[in-house]
């Protein structure tokens, strides 16, 4: 292939639709669709995420060399179909849902694709790249490894849900794969709906509750649920799921094992939820853990990268990296389905078109901090603000940082919208709220004040790269926030023994170090380390906070209220900021405050536009 | 998310943000929009001296020549730097601006820049637009409003500009005031009837059989919209540094011989005879092509050129253009 090699991957129909575009083997951009559609997770064909990844590359549809789908269709419908076959009479709202689905849409991704820009691109067909291919590109050709171990874990794709796989140069073998339904995703999913949360983004709640609770459901789980051999393969005991024949993962054997039924989403939290939250966090991390052993013997790799759902799982990624079992662990920032489309991207590169790839240097990945989403310019900022008549000042960039350093101290909440806007599930400080990680009150107030989410939810820090080892057992790179690590000793505080109860607010109030806002009830925090050379602006910030108080850690979550997308453009930035207690809205070098904004009125409850999550 | 394209300005109305890098969804799949540094649709910086030995053309115009529904390199402005050896062309175009504000941009961004040839293409629609005082517009949250716009207008016999400096906020068309609620551009005749015809698919039947006339304003020499129009010609062409050039552009309907253009045909004709402005009518050549070639100039329900229309338009004005410039 010559020079200008650009190829556009899909991923949609599941959920988290997203496109992404390289070329010549760099990314260009990528994006997840409900972030212009301000749909959480939608699954639609990502038409909007396209035409920003065109934008971005400045290209015409017709200069694509290839279009990329992460999945085919035709294997996924072939489970479906075999899954109903086994299940019987049982199945038959799975088979009648899933068939219209699948035919319906899956099969016609060329269709949408071409009604979407009008072309297939040069080759004149969209490529199909497979499920957990697709899934081990994003995680093998965007690390620093020139040969690593590969797995993939999540719920299901195609027939997949656990592979492991050996990643050398441009070439990728798939040398083992577990396979539906046996699914330590849908085994995590299964206590995600059975203890009140939403599937597919309620895991992340679950993760967040099981330092509250103690593993005392894991022998059950062992004993009912789950076969697991040493090398980490798996098999389910399907008497106790509801997914073969019905939408719901669980069933009532399985309700019936613990005690009754499931939690009602939005009803107090209860011990017990806890206690299931800590004991199947246990056995994800303990399998996980088998799994990654067995990858290092049969590959004898000492670098592992790993994607799928279940890598999002930051706690696991934790103790994996503490077993040392690599030496060198990456994971793709977007490991979900949404991280599909770059990942397709690749596999057309390297194993379809064979392109050579571009030589990695060990050291830093190719993910460019993940900021691959849309950024705006000043003067497009000062055209939406003077457009609406809204008040902001501009600072040159070393006085906004001094004057938000001020503001932070003082118990200020910050809206911070900076470059480009992040690929995948975590904000990295391009589309963040911001606050101080020392202030004790600061967990609450952000929980229930800016995020209108449950109070136990745990929030992350952000720190420079330079001092991460000043507060956290931890001394590598995470600057995807997918690493948990304990809050060092010297900084902790004594906590009074609570006695196991239901209430868990005692708890949470409890002052746990020097950084109440980010220590979780274990001493634990989800960690991103800032670097100067993927995101100089949010660095800049840090470190004038750092000059002035000597911390050098802020709290970091998600620009967005609870079921909301995380926000993309500065208008949906402003709606965020008046809608909520954040106190200064940061776009890029123009700040505005709360108090000095015109009259904020909606003629719609915002809040029941957003489904909760 | 489609990106901000405009920002305000207090005497045009508004004008493209500069420097925006942008993609549009349309139907034909989408196309690529980037401005200069002095906001403007173009692949390249304007500056006011010209480069030497090379020829240099001004455009000015509205969303046809703005290039709505064509990326930047489809635009007939851009395919004339191929055709014509040596030029450059600044294309100037606004899109929804009457020629009133196309004028206004002249006198603010044009009249400085050295050039050979200044080009006015006149979509022939546009002087609907000089006499309406605002535009409307469906904001973020679906509403109907209105934006105010300058226009110029006889008064006392004095050829005048008003609403300016513009209104910036957005109005809504119930709190006008009742004089000016007539005053609002709503993009064509008969907005219900039409709104009912094209729901119905009836929309070339309806306007062949009736012989629909798009713009009779043009249907008098005294009708008050052409003397304002023919005002602001005459004064952009006694304003202009160089050779002044106008170009009306036709609606589909006179290229695809449902509506009779004779009539704007001989408003546009007096200005060569009474005023000696040239004028270079385009639809004689574009009336060449085959029908089915003249309907694919425009796209299936945007009435905007498609990069064929583009091309034909460029094809029709580029001898023109040339023996202007030598």
């Amino acid at each position: 292939m010559n020079s200008d090699q650009y190829i556009l991957g899909i991923s949609a129909y599941y959920h988290d639709s997203a496109a992404a575009i390289i070329k010549d083997g760099v990314i260009i951009a990528a994006a997840q669709e409900e972030r212009f559609t301000r749909v959480k997770h939608d699954p639609r064909f990502p038409v909007n995420a396209i035409n920003y990844c065109l934008e971005e590359a400045f290209i015409e549809p017709g200069d694509l060399s290839a279009v990329v789908f992460y999945d085919h269709p035709v294997l996924t419908y072939d489970r479906v179909m075999k899954n109903c076959a086994y299940a019987g009479a049982d199945s038959f709202e799975t088979f009648s849902t899933a068939t219209k689905s699948i035919l319906g849409i899956k099969l016609w991704v060329d269709k949408h694709v071409k009604q979407a820009i009008g072309t297939a691109g040069q080759l004149g067909k969209v490529i199909f790249a497979g499920h957990h291919m697709s899934h081990a590109a994003s995680s093998f050709y965007t690390s620093p490894f020139e040969e690593a171990a590969i797995v993939s874990v999540d719920g299901v794709g195609e027939w997949s849900t656990t592979t492991i796989a050996h990643g050398k140069g441009r070439d990728i073998q798939l040398l083992q794969e577990i396979n539906y339904p046996n699914s330590l995703g849908l085994l995590y999913s299964a206590f995600t709906y059975y203890c009140g949360f939403k599937v597919n983004s309620g895991e992340y709640k679950l993760m967040g509750l099981a330092p509250y609770g103690k593993p005392v459901y894991v022998k059950e789980i062992y004993d009912h649920l789950i076969d697991v051999k040493e090398d980490g393969s798996y098999r389910l005991n399907m008497d106790y799921f509801g997914f073969l024949s019905t939408h719901k993962t669980t069933n009532d054997k399985f309700h019936q094992l613990f005690g009754g039924e499931p939690r009602q989403p939005e009803s107090a939290i209860t011990k017990k939820e806890m206690d299931l939250a800590a004991s199947i966090q246990q056995v994800t991390e303990e399998i996980f853990i088998k799994i990654a052993r067995h990858a290092k013997k049969i590959t004898g790799s000492n670098n592992l990268c790993l994607s799928g759902g279940v890598a999002l799982n930051c706690v696991a990624n934790g103790k994996l990296l503490k077993e040392n079992i690599f030496e060198h662990i990456w994971i793709q920032p977007a490991s979900g389905d949404a991280g599909g489309a770059l990942g397709a991207c690749y596999v057309a590169r390297h194993l379809y078109y064979k392109e050579p790839r571009i030589a990695p240097n060990g050291k830093t990945d190719t993910q460019k901090g993940s900021y691959l989403g849309p950024g705006f310019t000043d003067h497009e900022i000062v055209a939406f603000l003077d457009r609406n008549k809204y008040v902001y000042t501009k600072y040159s960039e070393e006085e906004k940082n001094e004057l938000l350093a001020k503001e932070i101290d003082k118990g200020k909440i910050l809206g911070f919208f900076a470059g480009r806007m992040e690929f995948g599930p975590r904000s990295l400080g391009a589309r963040s709220i911001i606050g101080d990680a020392r202030n004790s009150t600061m967990q609450s107030k952000m929980n229930l004040k800016i995020k209108f989410r449950e109070s136990f939810r745990p929030f992350a820090p952000a720190v420079l790269r330079e001092d991460v080892n000043k507060y956290f057992d931890l001394d590598t790179d995470s600057p995807y926030m997918l690493i948990v690590a304990p809050v060092k000793e010297e900084i902790r505080k004594p906590v009074e023994a609570h006695a196991d109860s239901d209430d868990m607010i005692p708890v949470i109030n409890q002052i746990r170090s020097a950084l109440p806002a980010i220590t979780h009830v274990d001493y634990s925090a989800r960690i991103q380390t800032v670097h100067q050379e993927t995101n100089p602006k949010f660095y800049n910030l840090i470190h004038a906070f750092r000059k002035l108080t000597g911390c050098s850690v802020l709290v970091n979550t998600s620009f967005n209220v609870r079921g909301e997308p995380i926000v993309c453009s500065p208008k949906d930035a402003y709606l965020c900021f008046m809608r909520t207690d954040i106190d200064i809205l940061v776009l890029e070098n123009y700040v505005l405050l709360k108090e000095a904004q015109p009259k904020f009125e909606e003629s719609e409850n915002w809040q029941k536009k957003y489904e909760l999550d | 998310m489609n990106r901000q394209l405009f920002l305000y300005h207090p005497t045009i109305g508004y004008k493209f943000i500069p420097n925006i890098k942008t993609r549009i969804q349309h139907e034909n799949g989408g196309y690529l929009v980037r401005t200069n540094d002095w906001g403007f649709r173009s692949e390249i910086e304007f500056g006011k001296t010209k480069e030497a030995g090379k020829k240099r053309v001004l455009f000015f115009g509205d969303s046809f020549t703005a290039g709505d529904g064509v990326s930047n390199k489809y635009r007939f402005t851009d395919l004339l730097e191929q055709l014509i050896p040596g030029i450059e062309v600044f294309n100037f175009g606004l899109p929804g601006s009457g020629t009133d504000q196309q004028y206004l941009m002249y006198k603010e961004f044009g009249k400085d820049v050295e050039c050979d040839l200044i080009v006015v293409t006149v979509l022939v629609e546009n002087i609907r637009r000089i006499k309406s005082h605002y535009r409307y517009y469906f904001n973020s949250a679906g509403e109907k409003v209105v934006f105010q716009k300058p226009y110029f207008d006889f008064k006392n016999g004095e050829f005048e500009l008003f609403n300016v400096p513009v209104e910036s906020q957005p109005l809504k068309i119930e709190e006008l005031p009742e004089s000016e609620q007539g005053k609002v551009d709503t993009g064509g005749r008969f907005g219900m009837a039409r709104s009912i015809v094209n729901a119905l698919g009836l929309k070339e039947l309806t306007q062949k059989v009736t012989k629909y006339q798009p713009v009779p304003e043009y249907n008098t020499a005294d009708s008050p919209e052409w003397k304002v129009m023919k005002e602001i010609l005459h004064r952009w062409s006694m304003d202009a540094q160089a050779k002044f050039l106008i170009i009306p552009l036709p609606l589909y309907q006179f290229t695809e011989e449902t509506s009779d253009p004779k009539n704007y045909q001989a408003r546009f004709g007096e200005l060569k005879s009474q005023l000696n402005i040239e004028v270079f009518d385009p639809l004689p050549a574009l009336k060449k092509y085959s029908a089915e070639e003249r309907r694919n100039f425009r796209h299936k329900t945007d009435v905007h050129p498609t990069p064929e229309g583009h091309k034909a338009i460029a094809a029709s004005i580029a001898a023109k253009i040339s023996d202007m410039i030598r």
